[in-house]
């Protein structure tokens, strides 16, 4: 995959859509809470990425029924699930490793 | 502020935004006002980490529409990029600047006060001093850097073509 590994701004923005869409400021404050507060972005850093991943389809906007001020809201789309899933399955295989060749060395 | 956001958006391509300002600008409003009942500290560093995030958005949006450079999502890892040791030392050429302008004004201050003393001499005004002071001080700041990146260039250049790895080659082979 061309794009991974990801960033981690780009990562936890696709964690906070995962579980549901969200619109800029809930993206920002998820990450926050998430990061417990170490990374936070900038409106100009959100919607950098958020554009970047709006173009590569791994996410897509769409309007809320409830929405104020016409706020857009973000979702993941599949390839971006997938994609996503891919990220955490190369995570997870590189921890196990890291787990693994720490404990090696402390015994 | 808002008025500074808003100016600074104008930074950004147009078609960018028309597609992000308005909801930029909100999220903005947004966690400014949530600031408010917060320490200056926090609102501080809030302003400058957005004015940040701005200039350096505004310049990839103006990088990709210009020139095509697609920035990605994946962290780089290109030979370029991991090579730390070219950086311009960026802190290290502040550094010098400070400690040059210090330098500078200790002695153009030593000099209005020699000045001043001397009984053959008549005194000189700090006024007059400071209308050499600053265009001297701007020149030898600008000239300092431009030294400092045609070295680093010369560096570089030299890294690049693979010199250095001269040094590495025995007469015999191994």
């Amino acid at each position: 995959m061309e794009n991974l590994p990801l960033t981690e701004p780009v990562l936890l923005i696709l964690l906070s859509l995962a579980g549901q869409p969200r619109h800029g400021y809930s993206i920002l404050k998820d990450v926050e809470r998430m990061s417990d507060g170490r990374v936070l972005l900038s409106t100009g850093t959100l919607y950098g990425a958020l554009r970047r991943l709006l173009d590569d389809d791994w996410i897509e906007r769409f309007e809320e029924e409830e929405s104020s001020r016409g706020r857009q809201a973000y979702r993941l789309t599949p390839h971006g699930r997938r994609n996503l899933q891919l990220e955490v399955d190369r995570m997870k295989h590189l921890t196990r490793l890291a787990g693994l060749r720490v404990a090696a060395r402390e015994r | 502020m808002l008025t500074a956001y808003q100016h600074l958006l104008r930074l950004y391509p147009k078609t960018y935004r028309k597609q992000f300002g308005d909801e930029m600008f909100a999220v903005f409003e947004d966690v400014r006002s949530e600031l408010n009942h917060k320490g200056a500290l926090a609102r501080i560093a809030f302003f400058i980490r957005e004015i940040a995030g701005l200039i350096n958005g505004a310049l990839r949006e103006h990088l990709r529409t210009v020139f095509g450079v697609h920035q990605g999502l994946s962290i780089p890892t290109r030979r370029f990029t991991v090579r730390n040791e070219f950086r311009f030392p960026k802190s290290t050429a502040v550094l010098m600047m400070i400690i040059l302008a210090g330098i500078v004004l200790a002695l153009e201050k030593a000099r209005v006060i020699q000045a001043s003393y001397s009984d053959g001499n008549p005194v000189v005004p700090m006024e007059a001093s400071h209308l050499t002071f600053f265009p001297t001080l701007a020149l030898l700041l600008v000239i300092f850097y431009a030294a400092g990146v045609a070295g680093w260039a010369i560096l570089f250049a030299l890294r690049r073509s693979g010199v250095h790895r001269l040094a590495d080659i025995s007469g015999e082979p191994k």
